[in-house]
């Protein structure tokens, strides 16, 4: 970086003044003695194609972005409230529906009633889990995910299931919320059914598009559909609520796709089901107690509170529903149908159907399922980064791309999340089977690694907070148990298989990085010595061209032992090109291997193994620099044209020991400053060997 | 008739800040851009280092030196958590106060603005050093000179 100088006069002779020039400012800028902070021009593209791609980029996804830039909002509690609780409260658009699906199997007179104490149960069990959750936030004000708890409390591989239960729930929760929020707006215009798939298409990528540009929970955008669902469907219930105390309740007429009331009989295990259908509901209520940081000071303390107006809120809506749909004699939709959802019927039926009240809950519901959504865009790629940098998934999700998102995390999710959306055909009623277990086997292993949180802390009051966790631990451990033996046929054993696949996976790519890293590792106490390995250099040629002569001095200017390898099927043109490597190239031994099979990579690797073997035993194994001709193209296109047999050599010889393969690049940009030996032939496969 | 602008109307177009690589210099800079915002002015910061008799002019002094050039880059890191741009000039001179009046007037800068260390010489009288009066008594254009705060132990 040393810069040109440029002298400027002064008013006096003693006054002059040299201008040095700063040629590193446009590209880094010094922090310290020997330390450089790359600016952005520093990893802007050089070429025509890669400035277009970089605009490309910039017009989707926003400009890249600095490290300084990353916005750490800190969230009040209404905020808070609206960006966590989009994934838990959106679940009660659906939760009640699941349990209707369920009882309505039974002809059984007043079977239905029974949705009213199943709903009440899970309600229960949404208080222990949010107490539960309460103390967590109190014990990891720092974030107490799922997988970081078990895997401190517990043991890594318990960490692991839980990363792998919660990386399924994320995805399940971007299908499961993308296809309700198609139904709810189909209950409003029943002929977009047809279309959902494109819908949840559409939807999925703009989501994608707006978090690889960097969009984060940005409260406002959260908080205005969430309380405005919120708002509608506490007034929903209150109106429900309020005629049936005044008996002024009017059963709805079943819509044409209503199912019809099945056969089977009123079993604990339909009961049971109908349970394990509804627990959906739970989903997401751990979303506060991951993202306790975000909360202002005193964090741990807002993000209980929050955590109960949230379950407390849940709670009302999720029985309030399940009560008027329940009065109202709302029956579900067949499979398929592109019936309306329950949600829609009891809206409906307090609202009146098609009406602007109407629609507009419709709309808000679709919108905080897309919200809900969205929280998984940015949960799924920040535990998948987590994980790689513990090193259990690949290390390229712990990238973070030009507008500091996990671009690879997202990518991963948004694929993953319409794929099921496409092999489901977007029936949220085909996924839930897949979504509660991931629920609750975090839930379990998060509160059994409360349980020995406590023990090991002692803090004040441990034995009253370890029994809250111990209890909870029991009660979803019960529940997990439940769901998936009642749901273990509608899909559930596919979420059975994949968490041990994931874990194995995990534990896979973890091996592999510490043996690499083992390998890798130098020792404190190692002092890196003198080289001391002879070296000779080996240039395959392809012909007397510019750039074998560029090739050819590289060689020489690493070793004193270079020769060059011409191979060819022709003897008549072997025979020639010796003639004119001796008269042109002299002091560099040219080896010609005649090919007649017209091979060209295999006769190279022979002849290396051959010197090898020629090489004195009891001398060390010398290291072998195989330069390669490369004739740099100037255009994209152009690249298709050259260099193919270079790549080739340089593929085969990559793993090869004692071998390090060397590219001399040239240049047409060097014609002018080259000095071409006369007569020389520049035709030909110019860059490949 | 012409109005006479105020005193505390800092109003220019272009201002030189000259920085020496010492604690004043992110506060003058700060004070530089904030000046600047408000009328739009251009901003340009020159260091300079000194040449000794015994080296040519155009040795390879400062362009070999990480500190010179760390100076100037940390002036416009300040400048950039300012949301102002600032132009750097690094100069060999024999005398800095020269170079900072011939560098503002080639740049027909409004304000040439210095950064003055608060120091004491032995005795106890303030020190104000060679370059502020050189460059007070010769600059064509205004300049404007930030003293540093006296630090505790002076005025306590």
């Amino acid at each position: 970086m040393i810069g040109g100088r440029r002298p400027l006069p002064g008013r006096k002779l003693a006054d002059r003044r040299v201008r040095v020039e700063r040629p590193h400012t446009p590209f880094f800028r010094y922090t310290g003695p020997g330390q450089l902070v790359a600016k952005q021009a520093a990893s802007a593209p050089t070429t025509s194609a890669g400035r277009a791609w970089a605009r490309i980029r910039a017009l989707v996804f926003g400009r890249p972005l600095a490290n300084i830039e990353e916005i750490g909002e800190r969230l009040t509690k209404k905020k808070a409230l609206a960006i966590f609780s989009s994934d838990a409260i959106s679940s009660s658009a659906y939760a009640t529906e699941e349990i209707l699906r369920i009882l309505i199997l039974s002809g059984a007179a007043g079977a239905l009633t029974y949705s009213i104490g199943v709903s009440v149960a899970i309600a229960v069990l949404l208080t222990v889990v949010s107490l539960s959750y309460r103390q967590v936030c109190r014990a990891y004000p720092h974030g107490g995910g799922a997988y970081a708890v078990a895997r401190e409390n517990l043991a890594p591989v318990f960490g692991l299931i839980a990363a792998a239960a919660l990386l399924i729930d994320y995805v399940m929760t971007v299908a499961v919320s993308t296809a309700s929020a198609i139904q709810q707006l189909q209950s409003i215009y029943q002929p977009l059914y047809a279309y959902r798939i494109e819908i949840a298409f559409v939807s999925i990528a703009l989501i994608t598009i707006g978090n690889l540009r960097g969009l984060r929970e940005s409260g406002n955008i959260f908080a205005v559909p969430t309380y405005v669902f919120v708002g509608l469907a506490l007034l929903i219930v209150g109106i429900g609520v309020s005629r049936i105390v005044g008996g002024t309740v009017v059963p709805l007429p079943p819509q044409p796709e209503a199912i019809a009331p099945g056969a089977g009989v009123l079993s604990v295990f339909l009961l049971l089901r109908a349970f394990a259908g509804g627990s959906v509901a739970l989903t997401g209520v751990e979303a506060i107690a991951n993202g306790v940081p975000a909360f202002k000071p005193p964090e741990s303390k807002n993000a209980a509170n929050t955590m109960t107006s949230m379950s407390l809120l849940l709670g009302v809506i999720f029985i309030g529903v399940t009560i008027v749909a329940h009065a109202f004699a709302v029956v579900p939709s067949v499979d398929n149908s592109g019936g309306p959802t329950v949600i829609a019927l009891v809206a409906g039926s307090a609202l009146g159907a098609g009406g602007p009240m109407f629609v507009a809950f419709q709309v808000a519901t679709a919108l905080i399922l897309f919200l809900a959504a969205n929280t998984s865009f940015n949960a799924f790629p920040r535990l998948a980064a987590i994980l790689a940098e513990d090193g259990y998934m690949p290390r390229q999700f712990s990238f973070r791309g030009d507008r500091l998102a996990y671009s690879w995390g997202i990518v991963l999710l948004a694929a993953i999340a319409f794929g099921l959306l496409l092999a489901f055909n977007g029936d949220t009623h085909a996924l839930i089977p897949l979504y509660s277990v991931g629920v609750f086997v975090c839930f379990t292993l998060s509160q059994a690694g409360m349980v020995r949180h406590w023990f090991l802390a002692r803090d004040s009051g441990w034995w009253w907070r370890a029994a809250v966790n111990a209890f909870g631990g029991v009660l979803t451990l019960v529940v997990l148990a439940v769901v998936l033996s009642v749901k273990f046929a509608d899909g559930a054993y596919l979420v059975a298989i994949l968490i041990p696949v994931q874990v194995a996976l995990f534990l896979f790519i973890n091996r592999q990085y510490r043996t690499s890293a083992r390998h890798l590792a130098i020792g404190p106490d190692y002092v890196v010595p003198a080289p001391h390995r002879e070296e000779r250099a080996v240039v395959p040629v392809p012909g007397l061209t510019r750039a074998v002569v560029q090739a050819v001095n590289v060689a020489r200017s690493i070793s004193d032992d270079v020769r060059a390898v011409y191979i060819s099927n022709d003897a008549e043109e072997t025979a020639a090109m010796r003639a004119r490597w001796e008269r042109q190239v002299p002091g560099v031994p040219l080896v010609l291997v005649e090919s007649p099979y017209r091979a060209l990579v295999g006769p190279l690797l022979a002849y290396l193994d051959i010197l090898d073997r020629a090489w004195p035993p009891d001398r060390e194994e010398p290291i072998t620099f195989v330069v390669i001709p490369e004739y740099v193209a100037r255009h994209w296109w152009e690249r298709i044209l050259y260099n193919q047999s270079a790549k080739r050599l340089r593929t085969v010889l990559l793993g090869r020991p004692h071998t390090v393969v060397v590219n001399a690049p040239y240049r047409r940009e060097e014609e002018g400053r080259f000095e071409p030996t006369h007569g020389s032939d520049v035709g030909g496969d110019v860059g490949g060997a | 008739m012409k109005a006479v602008p105020e005193p505390s109307q800092h109003s220019f177009h272009r201002a030189v800040v000259a920085v020496n690589g010492g604690p004043s210099d992110a506060r003058i800079v700060q004070a530089a851009c904030e000046l600047a915002r408000t009328t739009k002015g251009k901003l340009t910061a020159v260091h300079v280092v000194e040449v000794g008799w015994n080296l040519p002019l155009d040795a390879d002094v400062a362009g070999r030196s990480e500190e010179a050039q760390r100076v100037l880059d940390l002036v416009e890191a300040t400048a950039e958590t300012e949301r102002m741009t600032i132009e750097t000039i690094l100069l060999q001179a024999r005398d800095v106060g020269a170079a900072l009046v011939d560098e503002a007037s080639e740049r027909e800068a409004d304000v040439l603005i210095l950064g003055l260390p608060y120091r004491k010489r032995f005795g106890g009288d303030f020190a104000i050093g060679r370059t502020v009066p050189y460059v007070l008594k010769n600059a064509a254009c205004a300049v404007m000179v930030i003293r540093e705060p006296m630090a505790e132990e002076l005025t306590g």
